[in-house]
């Protein structure tokens, strides 16, 4: 058991980061086809299993794996050239260890934390790690020996200079505002009510820190419209022009790990991390069952509603028709036994050991929500605005959101001075 | 002459602080976003093997085919129109004289190289003799080989049209 909980949270974090790539990709494409009114990849299936096109991302993994690994003659520096997808991909993965995915938990009189690494630095690991990211990029740029490549990490750079002060700083006003640099305390702090009832999210307290923070881990994942490194449309593709196979894989992978580790950091700092609102652990411990009875009533709603969904949606022909069966089956069956499982819970009553667990579970899956949320965010950001070009990504750095963040700095450092807080 | 002075767009507080058309875009998005997800039917494209497109009008390009006379026999005389008129060269034919009575010339070879036509419908303009015209409505060309797109006159005098003589317009 022991072991067990410490190895959890890593556990998590792989989820986290690889197994959620594939519903990344996928939710990229179908999100861009349906805002721009098409259907998105759809086609791929497993003996006529579609899954609405969630076999696609695995059928482009294989084709990544397969391809030639191929090294252009002309790059001269092979060691930088293969270390810089290995930077990137690292650093973004390691910067998703410190996140909690959900309260201390109290087994057997010892208290674990629940995130990969149970350190207290949580933000500067993060932005050490985030930092880090950007070298891979400009190293990739760089040692590809490739004028578009080298444009392509230039402007890697120039984004680099004018992004992560301001975002440093919007941090600081929130490091003023919890008193401390542990996510966990950050997020409990985040559990309390203002004026008992409005959850003391961040974004309540600090709104102007949450949009320059926002903004600016957008630059950060170099995803659009901040992503003139690869901008495509100019410069080939930028930085990964002379990549190819697993190579390019791994800055593809660390796109999305980065776009997940920035979710995860915006809704810790300011959603209430795994927080469910007007819900903190105490009370949850408090109110177990009813909770459960409420996830008891909420389950055949929501799964009621997919699946009228899908049979609107996927019964175009033959095959779809008995693919939404087979599916409708399956989701009755779950929420049959999920129901069943907490009619048990109910009955036969939690003691405080099982109760936490339960709770953790909870606290994951609203944590694993918000930031798929998130996620959507920045799919949807991505593919509603055109992208900035690096010199107004510096204007807006310098100009606008540096004196952004120091004012914030002040009025939130006046204010807690004064208050006495 | 009075000068007019135009009101620049973009010179509001609100404008300048971009949220507001950063919030509306994204609204607009997200609005083309939940309409199409909840109901999938208002896309406008088609799932195209198995939903044929149905506007294919009889203005229509296609694939070409060589028209016939009234007892069948093949309309061409062979005069070269098309073949000169061919922008894309891939028109080629051999002509040889007519025994039957009906016409003095027809051609004893007809190929048209699907590969190298660009559809332009030239061909069709210039023959005198409305022998060639482009109404099949057939717009997949497949084969597996470079001389399957080779057309010969036999695939030509097969093919026919899709919209009836009088309403072809190609």
């Amino acid at each position: 058991m022991h072991i067990f909980m410490i190895i959890f949270p890593i556990l998590l974090t792989v989820l986290f980061t690889l197994a959620l790539i594939p519903l990344l990709v996928w939710m990229e494409r179908r999100v861009a086809a349906l805002i721009q009114d098409r259907l998105g990849p759809n086609r791929c299936n497993i003996k006529g299993v579609r899954l609405g096109g969630m076999i696609q991302p695995f059928a482009d993994m294989l084709k990544l794996l397969f391809k030639e690994e191929f090294y252009p003659k002309h790059v001269k520096h092979k060691i930088y050239y293969i270390l810089a997808p290995g930077i990137v991909f690292a650093s973004s993965f390691l910067s998703f260890m410190v996140i909690p995915y959900a309260d201390d938990i109290t087994l057997d009189n010892y208290t674990y934390q629940i995130q990969a690494l149970p350190i207290e630095l949580g933000v500067l690991w993060i932005f050490a790690f985030a930092g880090l990211g950007v070298y891979g990029i400009i190293i990739a740029g760089w040692s590809s020996h490739n004028k578009y490549s080298i444009l392509g990490s230039l402007r890697a750079s120039s984004q680099v200079i004018s992004y992560e002060i301001a975002m440093g700083l919007s941090i600081v006003s929130m490091l003023i505002t919890y008193g401390s640099i542990s996510l966990n305390d950050m997020v409990h702090f985040q559990s309390e009510l203002i004026f008992g009832f409005i959850p003391a999210w961040g974004i309540v307290l600090q709104p102007l820190a949450g949009l320059i923070f926002i903004v600016t881990a957008f630059a950060e994942t170099n995803r659009a419209p901040f992503d003139a490194a690869e901008g495509e449309s100019e410069i080939v593709a930028g930085y990964h022009t002379e990549y190819s196979a697993m190579k390019f894989a791994l800055f593809f992978m660390g796109e999305y790990i980065a776009m997940t580790a920035a979710s995860a950091l915006i809704v810790t700092l300011f959603f209430g991390g795994y927080q469910i609102p007007w819900l903190n652990t105490q009370s949850m411990h408090e109110h177990i069952n009813l909770i459960i009875m409420a996830l008891m009533a909420l389950l055949p709603l929501v799964s009621l509603g997919f699946v009228s969904w899908m049979r609107r949606n996927n019964s175009c022909d033959i095959s779809r028709r008995r693919e939404t069966y087979f599916a409708t089956i399956l989701i009755t069956i779950f929420v049959l036994a999920l129901e069943s499982f907490f009619l048990y819970l109910l009955i036969s009553g939690l003691n405080g050991q099982q109760s936490s667990v339960f709770i953790m579970i909870l606290q994951i899956g609203s944590f694993a929500l918000k930031v798929m949320m998130m996620n959507f965010v920045f799919v949807w950001v991505r593919w509603t605005f055109p992208r900035f070009r690096y010199d107004q990504t510096q204007h807006l750095g310098w100009r606008i959101l540096l004196p952004l963040s120091l004012f914030n700095i002040f009025v939130t450092a006046t204010f807690v001075v004064v208050s006495g807080v | 002459m009075g000068v007019k002075v135009v009101k620049r767009h973009g010179d509001s507080f609100k404008d300048k602080t971009y949220l507001w058309a950063v919030f509306s875009g994204m609204r607009v998005t997200l609005k083309k976003f939940t309409a199409n997800l909840s109901d999938t039917t208002c896309i406008p494209t088609c799932e195209y093997p198995e939903a044929q497109p149905e506007d294919i009008t009889n203005r229509y390009r296609g694939m070409h085919r060589l028209t016939h006379r009234d007892d069948d026999s093949v309309r061409c005389v062979a005069c070269f129109m098309c073949a000169t008129a061919c922008p894309a060269e891939c028109i080629f034919i051999e002509a040889e004289e007519r025994l039957d009575g009906v016409d003095e010339k027809q051609p004893s070879r007809f190929d048209i190289d699907l590969l190298e036509c660009i559809f332009c419908g030239y061909c069709v303009e210039a023959c005198p003799c409305d022998a060639i015209r482009m109404d099949t409505g057939i717009f997949s060309i497949v084969a597996k080989e470079r001389e399957d797109f080779i057309l010969n006159k036999e695939q030509l005098l097969k093919n026919r049209g899709a919209f009836g003589q009088e309403n072809s317009l190609a």
